[in-house]
């Protein structure tokens, strides 16, 4: 036991190990080329596709929000996890981070996404909170967003005979809202991204190539 | 095919006025813009037929003359007769209900006692700070539910009124909008809420008594947990509730049916008064039935009190936990009692509903209930919204004219009760 404590004091006073030990020498803090930090807007103009919020793996990350007439998408520090998956599902390159949009320009990368509405009827209660808070019937129909009273038949989902019904899936951009907004669980967005190789399409949030198909099963219960 | 559009929904207190009908050979067949009760409720089916009596234990068919002279003959033969419920028929029905009591000398009494009496109370006692569900809609960036499961109870409370629908002065509405939802389990409500409080039954009013100490600037005597919720909550409460421009408190049962009672509510008042120092916030209480806030605005213009009133002096007398249904049925002191458009059978405490068994017990109402297999009578009514019309109070105690859709051969409340109430006063020779 004492010549242990005796061997562990000796080792402590080299001189070398004290050296060592106050003058550590790191290397020079720099940000290394590869680093990606919390995504920066650009200077390009965002067209609210919310293709970043459909992508978005870390819940409460990313929004679109509305600043006077223009749109702009907000990242909040405490969830993003900095993936940089939103800079490069976005088809403006609105966003940046890194040298990630450099890196996709010279790869030719992109994202090719497809989703699919389901609505559980037997958990639904027709509060009408994700036809209402969905961004995408918001612009559609303004009077539903005021007022919960859906006016119009190209809204993506809306309380029809009893039922919330979607009725324009295409117009899906993925952007989980309802999802968020539904205290049942009742509505589910499910999504399908496949990356492609090619440049980036002008079909906004879908990229360039085909979207995948979707595999059934993912119907509607009723 | 017919499409009527804005028809009011008689379920709830949100009273929604949207709905959009479809009629085909008298008949509804589909409602749009409604959640799941409302459509329950137009969709509806398993309507009484004629009224029915109760004779050596069994149930037969009688006209609607046959079951207006027992019910005259009943209450003016009684020597305290109730007439309970009024929360479910529009306000002309409640009128002339006040009348017939006022007539026999009875107690008149709506479902008010047994949901937000004590609001009521505490209203009397501190006053209301309250504002038209628009304005929350408009203004507020500040949600409470407090004791209340809008989802459940009031499906579209959410979506039209507060949380999700776009705001005039809000440029991002709901994504500015903050919801703390106050409760004693994690409800459906709870689940989309930023920030939610778990109370341990019972101690509301500790809470809010904590959260008044915290906005006067006297949080050092909070201690580190007040009925389960711990102090750094209430301190982010509190400053949730301080930071806000506009907050809006609801409440529900959970907070007016609990121990405490209209204590609680009038601490919640205190609080919101307190918040008014700091920023602009209301309170509004949950209504339940879509016109019980009619039943009090009712009662109130024409007897001066809301509820539970007494007429056996041949003046309005009101004194709640004695004048109230619960309490005069649990006495044993009524001799009849007359169940306007409510379910006392579902809601009261067993005493009560045995009692409602023992006395001659008479049912105004469009469906069976759980209050039929104790009535001796029941007469169906056309249903306010539907196949009768009137005048009903949104929760915030804004009026709305109710619209019929079909024509049938029941009576409205209205019509029924008028009926009864000029029999009553032939017999009485008056």
């Amino acid at each position: 036991m004492s010549s242990s404590v005796i061997w562990y004091l000796k080792e402590f006073v080299r001189a070398e190990w004290l050296r060592k030990f106050f003058f550590a020498k790191t290397a020079p803090l720099e940000t290394p080329a590869h680093f990606r930090g919390f995504p920066q807007t650009t200077e390009n103009e965002c067209t609210h596709c919310f293709a970043c919020k459909m992508i978005c793996p870390s819940p409460g990350a990313i929004d679109v929000l509305q600043e006077g007439d223009t749109w702009a998408p907000r990242i909040y520090l405490g969830h993003c996890i900095r993936c940089g998956l939103c800079v490069e599902a976005c088809p403006e390159d609105v966003l940046t981070t890194g040298r990630l949009l450099e890196v996709q320009k010279i790869d030719q990368t992109s994202y090719v996404s497809a989703f699919h509405v389901m609505i559980d009827t037997v958990l639904c209660k027709r509060c009408g909170n994700c036809s209402v808070a969905c961004p995408v019937n918001k612009e559609i129909d303004p009077y539903l967003a005021g007022t919960g009273t859906a006016s119009s038949e190209e809204v993506i989902m809306r309380i029809i005979r009893g039922e919330m019904r979607v009725i324009h899936p295409e117009k899906c951009t993925g952007c989980k809202t309802c999802e968020e907004s539904c205290p049942n669980h009742a509505i589910r967005v499910a999504r399908v991204v496949q990356g492609v190789h090619g440049p980036k399409g002008p079909q906004g949030a879908l990229g360039g190539g085909e979207a995948p198909v979707l595999e059934e099963g993912g119907e509607e219960r009723s | 095919m017919q499409k009527i559009e804005d028809m009011v929904c008689t379920f709830c207190g949100c009273l929604c006025d949207d709905v959009t009908l479809t009629v085909e050979n008298n008949m509804i067949i589909a409602a749009d813009n409604c959640c799941t009760v409302g459509n329950a409720k137009f969709m509806g089916k398993n309507r009484l037929k004629t009224p029915i009596r109760k004779k050596d234990g069994a149930w037969e068919k009688v006209s609607y003359e046959e079951a207006i002279d027992y019910t005259v003959e009943t209450l003016l033969n009684a020597d305290r007769p109730l007439m309970f419920g009024w929360s479910g028929t529009h306000g002309e029905a409640q009128c002339i209900g006040i009348h017939m009591n006022e007539l026999i000398g009875g107690v008149i009494d709506s479902t008010t006692s047994v949901c937000h009496g004590p609001s009521i109370l505490a209203i009397q006692e501190v006053g209301h700070p309250g504002c038209t569900l628009g304005q929350v809609k408009n203004r507020a960036d500040l949600i409470i539910y407090w004791g209340s499961n809008p989802v459940e109870g009031h499906p579209r409370h959410m979506s039209r009124y507060t949380v999700y629908a776009d705001g005039y002065f809000l440029e991002n509405a709901f994504k500015e909008r903050k919801v703390i939802v106050v409760d004693v389990r994690e409800t459906e409500s709870a689940k989309i809420a930023d920030e939610f409080v778990r109370v341990k039954p019972g101690g509301d009013y500790a809470v809010l008594s904590a959260l008044r100490a915290i906005v006067r600037g006297k949080g050092d005597v909070v201690p580190e947990s007040v009925a389960g919720v711990s102090r750094e909550q209430l301190f982010r409460v509190a400053d949730l509730c301080t930071s806000c421009k506009f907050g809006a408190l609801f409440f529900g049962l959970g907070l007016t049916m609990v121990k405490g009672k209209y204590k609680n509510v009038s601490n919640a008042i205190e609080l919101v008064d307190e918040l008014n120092r700091h920023t602009k916030f209301t309170l509004t209480p949950m209504r339940g039935h879509w016109n019980v806030y009619g039943s009090n605005e009712v009662f109130t213009w024409m007897t001066g009190y809301p509820y539970a009133v007494d007429f056996c002096r041949g003046v309005a007398f009101y004194n709640p936990g004695e004048t109230s249904a619960i309490d005069i049925l649990a006495r044993k002191e009524c001799d009849a009692c007359l169940v306007v458009a409510s379910d006392p059978g579902a809601h009261f405490p067993r005493a009560c509903v045995e009692h409602l068994k023992d006395i001659p017990t008479i049912v105004i109402d469009p469906f069976q209930s759980l209050t039929t297999p104790v009535a001796d009578l029941q007469i169906p009514v056309g249903v306010t919204g539907i196949d009768a019309e009137g005048a009903a109070y949104r929760m915030d105690g804004i009026p709305l004219k109710v619209n019929k859709v079909l024509h049938s051969d029941y009576p409205g409340d209205a019509e029924i009760l008028s009926r009864i109430y000029e029999r009553m006063m032939e017999v009485k020779g008056q």
